[in-house]
């Protein structure tokens, strides 16, 4: 337990001393120990953890239940702040109402409720804290480099950069402390934690859009944060507890009891899971410097979300309702997320797109709640995050390099960047397709839906499917071109952002390679721990045949591509009329001489934001409706 | 486990010669008959093996160093696919590894950055869009029906799948055209000279790259017509007569829509096929609940 | 163990033809003559012929498009001249812009005279084209081991012997068949 009040409590004093500190070598020195500190205990903590089965501890205090009050509070203040200094009525009302009612909730309603065993953790949350742990510090050393760039290039702004490691690091600590929490109260303040530092971290550059853009998230969760109050003041009203297990326990035995505090908490996680119709806000987060795009894609936030849908699946395997709200908002998002990532030529786009795709999945493989379904999301949660961030982190690294985030500018990046453009690679392979480990997670999921026969996922599924594989393999196409002989401009990537590159992609790979033991041990014990039966929809032969093609295609990405010298050289074919075949310009009728240029094809009169994000938004927002009537109706005794 | 990794090891070198000379047979006897529904005679039907034997023995060049790795993968990943489905293994698995073939060919399509390659390249994805869905309708209907991934169990069952899996069989022949690059759906490569794109994908393509990329046509020639063959399997051993003519039928039947029928825009190629994959598989849907 | 000669693929560029010999060119590809009973196919991309058949005079303009494709052309490989343009200029010969026959641009190793060629002649010189082609083949064969394999840039016109033997052959042939042509044309 030690342990991990050390993972709660560490990124926050990492985060206070950054605060202060305004050298960069004092800085890079203290992220870089922070970091191994935080990735070391996270692995202690797993592998302990493992080791020795789910543990619930006996830990009660009302100290801290204080400090959660204060820092609820202060979350709200800050917020309320912001929507004054910029005049935002939405967030002000938002903010108002969290106020009080958080207020409300932990002064009357919630004070006399105790929770015995506050702190918990079972495989799922090890799991989470491996992905915070590691790939959450990744990303903050990755920053290091990645910020002296980013502060070069926007110099005649004021460097905020202390304040910027801080909220990283204090975005962590409000992890741990939402994944180790049996008492709802705390696990809210970690919800809000996350909620407003992604808000600080969006609105970091203080441009109008991205001020603009940080209210809209701010918006967003802030309903959703609501919700999550609602769903709280309903349990303690109705089933006099703050312990999140017992709640989902008493959840297993009368779904009708609990209907409305599970809708609740399904719209906080979509919320934060950015589905449709609210993943607009992880587009707009786009505007922050690439190591928050980074984290709230991968290891924190979004996650945040889904994690505690999939904490709750038992109650959507007995639940209609919630699940079917899950089911038809993850399935539509993740086909049309899917359909819209084809039209983007922007990288950090496209990456947007395709996380609320996965999370889509995800939530919707939560909604099903069998054991096969949380099988397929586990393994969706480690490889999104892990391939996601590599991903991020590579466009992040070629951006600054070759000055555009656009793909269409990726020309010939494999030779200018080809260390870089192998890990983005195989990243994107990762990503979409066999025999790496996130294809292998939604070959688990296809045959999870047809065994719980869920015909309408599947539908939206397969669609969603080859739109992935659509627009990843334009990318991938994209970064395959090799022409001439550009200058190699990788050696002027920061040490920070190589090992973080590194470290990801290694990650990634051996991750892929052994998932049949991480299936073994990590997974299914989950599975017997939870639903009292571990059941995979894929035998371990498949497993271990996606394990050994995995490293076989890893090592051909890795090593591979570099020619014969016997092979003598030819230019392209340009009809007989080249100018010069490595810069593509050929000679006209007249003897001009005119550069062929090329884009990829992005569809959008059939999958353009403009034509897809209505549907998207109506049929969704129909669903969340429908569902929340239902909830209520059943509250007042209608349904 | 050990047993499904063997199998799949030696239904790949099996399926690496059988699918070869089997291929380049089927090979010479389509370019005969095209030839005979164009009025001529056509090549002997050796011919194809002479093209691939010399392909290989001309010299060695390349537009760049990456394409021959592409291409070997696309080959290798391929003949595994098949290996796969003619061990009797998982459907699943045989689908999704043809598509890493297929992906790995796209990239050696775009590493030239020619424009024809590439637009090619594209027009590849676009085809892949456009049956990918199919295929794994067919997968899932299998599961219903048969209650396995593992193909061999359609020898064991006493009807073959054609009964239930009528509607997706109908979506598979249909999808086979894009699948083979057939007119009209020959979009990203076409063996006529002087179309718009050159030869797409293939342009940049050539002497023992271009052979790889030949033989991966076979080799996906014949997994297909053994997806087909599948569904007329049962536990009859006539079943198998069976099961080859309907491949015979199915493949003479694409054959002469390749000669009958000129190529169609991506948008036509993309809604029929989209059309005909939900049509099929919603009507599979319903009659294997109903049933 | 199959020679390149039972598949001898085919790029066909015009040069600068009256589009006389360009017809009869597909005429032998199309059903009447069916050059694909041998194995012929017409690819329309360098990268993949082994014969380069060029109709037309070389001029200024597409001398250097001729080079290119043969260039683009993988070993072993041959060029047949179709025509008498092709062959030497042909009526066109004193052109202000004409530089003369294929062989001003590119190594050319068979003459097929004729105006405009008869598919039948050129049937014929494609067969003396498939013959230099094994030749090349076997020769390139035994040359592997040297590693030195022929990387002919294609500027300078220089045919090889037995080129120039059958030019000798050909030209002598080519007044009665112009004959007959103009006899067939009548």
């Amino acid at each position: 337990m030690l342990a991990i009040g050390v993972l709660i409590l560490s990124p926050l004093i990492a985060g206070c001393i950054l605060l202060c500190c305004r050298g960069d070598i004092s800085r890079n020195v203290i992220v870089a120990l922070s970091s191994v500190v935080i990735a070391l205990a996270s692995i202690y903590v797993f592998v302990s953890g493992i080791t020795s089965g789910p543990q619930f501890f006996t830990f009660e205090s009302q100290i801290v239940d204080v400090v959660c009050t204060i820092v609820g509070a202060l979350l709200s203040i800050i917020v309320l702040a912001f929507s004054i200094k910029y005049k935002n009525i939405w967030a002000f009302l938002l903010a108002c109402i969290q106020l009080v009612g958080s207020l409300f909730f932990d002064l009357t309603m919630a004070s006399g409720i105790s929770v015995p065993q506050s702190l918990y953790f079972d495989n799922l949350t090890l799991v989470m804290v491996l992905i915070i742990g590691i790939v959450g510090c990744s990303i903050c050393v990755y920053a290091c480099g990645y910020m002296e760039d980013f502060q070069a290039i926007h110099a005649n702004e004021k460097d905020r950069r202390p304040i910027f490691f801080a909220i990283m690091y204090v975005f962590l600590s409000g992890m741990y402390l939402l994944v180790f929490s049996n008492n709802m109260s705390w696990m809210f303040t970690g919800w809000e934690i996350t909620t407003v530092c992604s808000f600080l971290l969006i609105s970091y550059t203080r441009t109008q859009e991205a001020i603009h853009n940080a209210f809209r998230q701010i918006i967003m969760n802030m309903a959703g944060g609501i919700a999550f109050l609602a769903a709280m003041m309903y349990v303690v009203v109705n089933i006099h507890t703050l312990n999140f297990d017992a709640f989902l326990h008493t959840g297993v035995l009368d779904p009708a009891l609990v209907l409305f505090p599970v809708v609740c908490f399904s719209f906080a996680g979509i919320t934060k899971a950015a589905q449709m119709p609210f993943h607009t806000w992880l587009l707009g987060a786009m505007v922050a410097p690439t190591p928050t795009s980074a984290l709230l894609h991968s290891s924190t936030m979004v996650k945040a979300g889904v994690f505690m849908l999939i904490k709750m699946a038992p109650l959507y395997a007995v639940s209609p309702v919630p699940s079917l709200m899950l089911i038809l908002i993850g399935g539509i998002t993740f086909c049309l997320a899917s359909f819209i990532a084809i039209s983007q030529s922007n990288a950090k786009r496209v990456l947007a797109y395709s996380t609320v795709a996965n999370l889509g999945l995800i939530v919707a493989l939560a909604g099903v709640g069998t054991a096969e379904a949380i099988w397929a999301a586990i393994f969706l949660i480690v490889f999104h995050a892990v391939a996601k961030s590599l991903m991020f982190l590579c466009v992040g690294t070629a951006e600054h390099h070759i000055g555009s985030r656009n793909i269409e500018e990726m020309d010939q990046l494999f030779q200018r960047m080809p260390k870089l453009s192998r890990a983005m690679m195989i990243g994107a392979m990762i990503m979409f397709i066999a025999p790496f480990g996130m294809l292998v997670a939604k070959w688990a999921t296809l045959v999870t839906l047809i065994d719980s026969q869920q015909y309408a996922l599947i539908f939206l599924m397969l669609f969603g499917s080859v739109a992935t594989f659509a627009f990843w393999a334009k990318w991938l196409g994209k970064l395959a071109g090799v022409s001439g002989d550009p200058e190699n401009i990788e050696g002027t990537v920061h040490k920070s952002e190589r090992f973080a590159i590194g470290l990801m992609l290694v990650i990634a790979l051996v991750l892929s390679a052994t998932i049949p033991l991480s299936s073994a041990f990590v997974v299914e014990p989950y599975l017997v721990y939870v639903f009292g039966a571990s059941h995979v929809a894929l035998g371990p032969d498949m497993l271990v045949c996606a394990s050994i093609l995995t490293v076989a295609v890893a090592i051909v990405m890795l090593t591979g591509m570099h020619g014969n010298k016997q092979t003598r050289h030819i230019d392209a074919y340009f009809s007989g009329v080249a100018k010069n075949a490595d810069l593509r310009t050929y000679v006209g009728a007249k003897g001009q001489v005119y550069a062929a240029t090329q884009r990829n094809f992005y569809l959008d009169n059939w999958f353009g934001e403009a034509r897809i994000t209505p549907i998207a938004d109506i049929s969704t927002i129909c669903v969340i409706v429908i569902c929340f009537a239902i909830a209520i109706g059943h509250i007042f005794g209608l349904v | 486990m050990f047993f499904t990794i063997i199998g799949i090891c030696i239904g790949s070198v099996l399926f690496a010669l059988l699918g070869y000379l089997i291929g380049g047979f089927v090979e010479g006897c389509d370019r005969r008959i095209s030839a005979r529904m164009q009025g001529r005679v056509g090549p002997k039907i050796r011919q194809p093996f002479w093209d691939i034997s010399k392909l290989f023995k001309k010299e060695k060049a390349s537009t760049n160093p990456s394409e021959n790795t592409y291409i070997t993968c696309a080959l290798v990943l391929l003949v595994i696919s098949g290996g796969v489905f003619f061990a009797g293994s998982n459907l699943l698995l045989s689908i999704i590894l043809s598509t890493l073939s297929t992906l790995f060919f796209i990239m050696a399509a775009y590493s030239s950055r020619s424009p024809f390659s590439t637009a090619g390249g594209a027009r590849e994805i676009l085809q892949v869009l456009s049956y990918e869905p199919m295929e794994y309708f067919m997968a899932i209907i299998f599961y219903i029906v048969i209650g396995s991934f593992n193909v061999i169990t359609v020898s064991l069952q006493p009807q073959p799948l054609i009964v239930y899996g009528w509607p997706v069989f109908i979506g598979m022949l249909f999808i086979q055209l894009v699948k083979l690059r057939k007119s009209p759906f020959d979009l990203s490569t076409s063996h006529a000279a002087h179309q718009e794109l050159l030869q797409g994908t293939l342009t940049e393509m050539s002497g023992p790259a271009l052979a790889k990329a030949k033989l991966m046509h076979w080799y996906e020639t014949v997994l297909m017509l053994g997806w087909t063959a599948m569904f007329f399997l049962d536990a009859r051993p006539e079943s198998w007569i069976v099961a080859v003519v309907a491949a015979i039928v199915a493949w003479f039947l694409d054959i002469w829509i390749d000669n009958n029928f000129a190529r169609v825009k991506w948008q036509s190629m993309i809604s029929w096929c989209w059309g005909i994959t939900l049509c099929t598989s919603i009507v599979n849907f319903i009659f294997v609940s109903l049933l | 163990m199959s020679k390149p000669s039972k598949s001898p693929w085919v790029i066909h560029y015009d040069a600068s033809s009256c589009n006389g010999c360009d017809i009869e060119v597909l005429s032998a590809l199309t059903p009447g003559f069916d050059l694909e009973r041998f194995g012929v196919i017409n690819t329309g991309d360098p990268k993949h012929a082994d014969v380069f058949l060029v109709t037309g005079g070389v001029n200024t303009q597409n001398i250097s498009v001729i080079q290119q494709i043969y260039d683009q052309m993988l070993e072993p490989k041959v060029v047949i001249a179709c025509g008498a343009c092709a062959c030497s200029g042909g009526v066109f010969h004193s052109c202000y812009n004409l530089i003369g026959g294929v062989d001003k641009a590119i190594p050319v190793d068979v003459y097929v005279p004729g105006c405009a060629v008869h598919p039948t002649q050129l049937i014929d010189g494609f067969i003396k084209g498939l013959e230099i082609l094994d030749k090349k083949a076997a020769l390139m064969s035994s040359k592997k081991k040297n590693k030195q394999i022929s990387q002919s840039s294609g500027v300078q016109a220089i045919p090889s012997p037995e080129a120039a033997e059958h030019k000798e052959n050909s030209l002598n042939q080519e007044t009665p068949v112009q004959k007959e042509e103009t006899k067939r044309g009548a």
